[in-house]
């Protein structure tokens, strides 16, 4: 074993499976190209293969070397996050497990049309009730899984905003997001998030929507539609 | 005295214009901020201001975004430096020993030898860019054929892959992993379409602006934010002491070295000011006799990718200009205001339009030279950032990465498309991986594909046509000299570690 551990193989298991999903999705395209007898899938193919050797090269190094940097260059990449990680046991695969659970809460919302779709049709409005009953259902259980995983609630978070954007508009999922945010990396002043809140949507609104025009999104669900255009109506 | 005679001419049109004037502080100011606040970058700013280009002259659009080219290089070094956010990927080199350099209570140094590297390396550049634009473009359009500029993205891969990552595979994993995301899309030969799994989103390729900010601005909070959580976070010490002219001079060797290096790779279309800083900083290594110093907070580290890439903007405009073709992303949205304005860059632009040209060099020389007085300046200002608690400062920088990547195409997809780059970066981050190979992989994966193919073509699918072409074969075994080498130092050299 020299000095593998369970990891290593994880790691190495890990970008074998890309390189062999990536190799079968490339027979999707495995077109000719008049021109190029090579076709569209050489170039991805030879990238895979290295993919996979790269892997097993690093296997290979770390039976012999383990965790070691090659190099003063790849000690130079040390900035603390492993050993963070480390000591908080945010390695562990009950940790990975609760993580990838909150990461797939805001997949879920998005998909959730789809699904209802999958048992019944759905017009337009009926994709927005679906959307208006998922999210607060799926809020409740990001709030549940993010105590005791504050790290996987923080890296769920902007997926969940952004997945949220498209319905519910910049202007008035954002001083949401800010909160959320603060109070995930341990503020508890309630006049300080205020505060932040404040001044991050003042400096934004003024910079990007009253001086430079740029169109943020207003969302498309009542009643967040209606509040993003008045503020813009406001602003411009 | 050409050269000179058009420099004073098209200084005289750039200074002789209100609204040029305007719009060349507007630019210098803008590339600075845009560049030095966390989160978001010179390319932000290029892409809100490119629709608005359509209501200047072209020499002011074209000008205008030179400038903020000049300058946002630069800034984007200050948030390498003071937050480990390399404002560009040309940037990521400055965070090795930048950062470290800020962990280490020397922020002030480090920015200082920014400042005043950047202005060297880009004045000294833009010098060289008006003598030499002519001679350079003929040669380079004479002797860099497809097969040549495929060499030389190999070899600039080749030499990134042994920075950036804990280890030469994970450094090789990180640049694979960018190129694979860079043939999501079309295929550049047949346009066949490649792993877009019948999304319509990934017909046009994965943005690079949104993952760029997601791998490097998103990531970074979400690994403070892991590190505020569990105690390990340490707020940087902030001081404005500015490394002293002596220091600087003791290091003169590496600006040379460095704007050498940064010339000649920014001048070679495709490769531009990344493949010069990254270039740079490993020769730096190369070169000295305290290697193990490297990453720890080292002077000479900071001084050499920020000459090299500052050195690489000037050199960037040539292939632009001379050949039509865009070393980096800044300067493909170049392109973006030429054909805005119904003209194609390349050699007729020298033909029809050579007040353009030199108005063009005139305020890159000048935006240069300004980072000294206006960098020192604002950089007062902007290490106070540090001073704002971490917890009040990320929501502002994830907010402006979102607006950043929303103003690109103005689709949420690029949003969440940051956010989940963001969330790969933080796991690949703690693994050991490269950030800044991924991203360079990405920009140079669709021209690497492109001139294979082309070639390939050329030498009629013929192997060894690659040897027949001395600087092709050159770089090839160069490139292959490096692989070995790294390889072979991997495995039987002795580390201090």
């Amino acid at each position: 074993m020299g000095k593998l551990r369970p990891v290593h193989f994880f790691e190495a298991a890990f970008w074998l499976l890309l390189s062999s999903f990536l190799y079968i999705e490339s027979f999707d395209f495995d077109r000719s190209i008049e021109i190029y007898k090579f076709g569209a899938t050489a170039w991805p193919r030879t990238l895979i293969l290295l993919m996979a050797l790269a892997a097993l090269g690093q296997l290979l190094f770390q039976y012999y070397a383990g965790d070691r940097p090659t190099g003063s260059l790849g000690a130079a990449t040390d900035d603390g996050a492993q050993e963070a990680a480390r000591k908080a046991g945010h390695s562990s695969v009950s940790w990975y497990a609760s993580t990838f659970l909150l990461l797939a809460i805001p997949f879920l919302y998005m998909r959730a049309p789809d699904l209802v779709g999958l048992a019944t049709t759905l017009d337009k409005q009926g994709v927005h009730l679906v959307k208006g009953i998922t999210a607060p259902i799926l809020l409740v259980a990001y709030l549940v899984l993010m105590r005791g995983n504050h790290v996987g609630a923080i890296l769920a978070l902007p997926i969940f905003f952004a997945a949220l954007l498209e319905d519910m508009g910049f202007y008035a999922m954002a001083p949401l997001f800010i909160i959320g945010v603060t109070l995930l990396m341990g503020e508890r002043r309630l006049q300080w998030i205020a505060l932040t809140i404040a001044l991050i949507m003042g400096v934004l609104l003024l910079m990007f929507v009253s001086l430079l025009y740029v169109g943020l999104p207003t969302g498309n669900l009542s009643p967040f539609y209606e509040f993003s255009n008045q503020l813009i109506i406001l602003l411009q | 005295m050409d050269a000179y005679a058009n420099f004073i001419n098209g200084t005289i049109t750039l200074f002789s214009d209100p609204m040029g004037i305007l719009i060349f502080f507007g630019g210098v100011v803008g590339g600075m901020l845009f560049g030095a606040i966390p989160g978001v970058s010179m390319l932000t700013l290029a892409a809100i201001l490119l629709p608005f280009t359509a209501h200047l002259s072209a020499e002011h659009g074209i000008m205008l975004f030179s400038v903020i080219y000049c300058t946002g290089v630069y800034g984007g070094a200050i948030t390498a430096i003071l937050f480990n956010i390399p404002g560009a990927p040309e940037n990521a080199p400055t965070a090795f020993d930048g950062y470290a350099m800020t962990k280490n209570g020397e922020a002030g140094r480090a920015v200082g030898a920014a400042v005043m590297c950047s202005a060297i390396g880009g004045t000294v550049a833009a010098v060289i860019m008006m003598l030499a634009t002519a001679p350079i473009a003929n040669w380079a359009i004479s002797a860099f054929g497809p097969p040549e500029i495929f060499a030389l993205v190999f070899f600039g891969l080749a030499v990134a892959a042994t920075v950036g990552a804990k280890t030469l595979w994970k450094g090789w994993l990180s640049i694979l992993v960018g190129l694979l995301i860079a043939v999501v899309g079309m295929d550049p030969v047949g346009g066949i379409e490649r792993y877009d799994f019948n999304m319509p989103y990934l017909l046009a390729g994965i943005h690079f602006i949104p993952t760029i900010l997601g791998f490097f601005a998103v990531s970074e909070i979400f690994i403070q934010a892991e590190k505020k959580a569990t105690g390990s976070f340490k707020a940087p010490k902030i001081s404005v002491d500015f490394p002293s002219l002596a220091e600087l001079l003791a290091h003169k060797v590496a600006v040379i070295r460095s704007i050498v290096i940064g010339f000649f790779c920014g001048v070679l279309p495709g490769i531009g000011a990344t493949l010069a800083a990254f270039m740079g900083y490993n020769e730096a290594v190369r070169w000295s006799k305290d290697k193990s110093q490297f990453g720890k907070g080292k002077l000479e580290g900071v001084i050499s990718s920020e000459t090299a890439n500052n050195a690489a903007t000037g050199a960037a405009m040539i292939p632009l200009l001379a050949l039509g073709l865009p070393g980096g992303a800044l300067t493909a949205m170049m392109v973006g205001v030429f054909q805005m304005h119904d003209m194609e860059p390349g050699p007729l632009v020298f033909l029809n339009s050579p007040d353009l040209v030199w108005v063009v060099f005139a305020a890159m020389f000048f935006a240069n030279l300004s980072i000294l007085l206006v960098g020192y300046l604002e950089t007062k200002t902007i290490i106070n950032l540090l001073r704002i608690p971490f917890q009040f400062l990320a929501p502002l920088i994830l907010l402006l990465a979102t607006v950043g990547a929303y103003a690109v195409r103005g689709l949420v997809i690029d949003v969440l498309v940051m956010f989940i780059a963001g969330a790969a970066g933080f796991f690949l981050r703690r693994s050991g991986y490269s950030l800044a190979g991924i991203v360079l992989g990405l920009i140079l994966g669709k021209i690497g594909e492109q001139t294979f193919a082309q070639a390939m073509q050329m030498l009629h699918f013929e192997w060894l046509g690659f040897l027949d072409r001395p600087i092709a074969s050159v770089l090839i075994a160069a490139a292959f000299l490096t692989i070995l080498s790294s390889i072979y130092s991997a495995f039987f050299k002795k580390h201090a570690q």
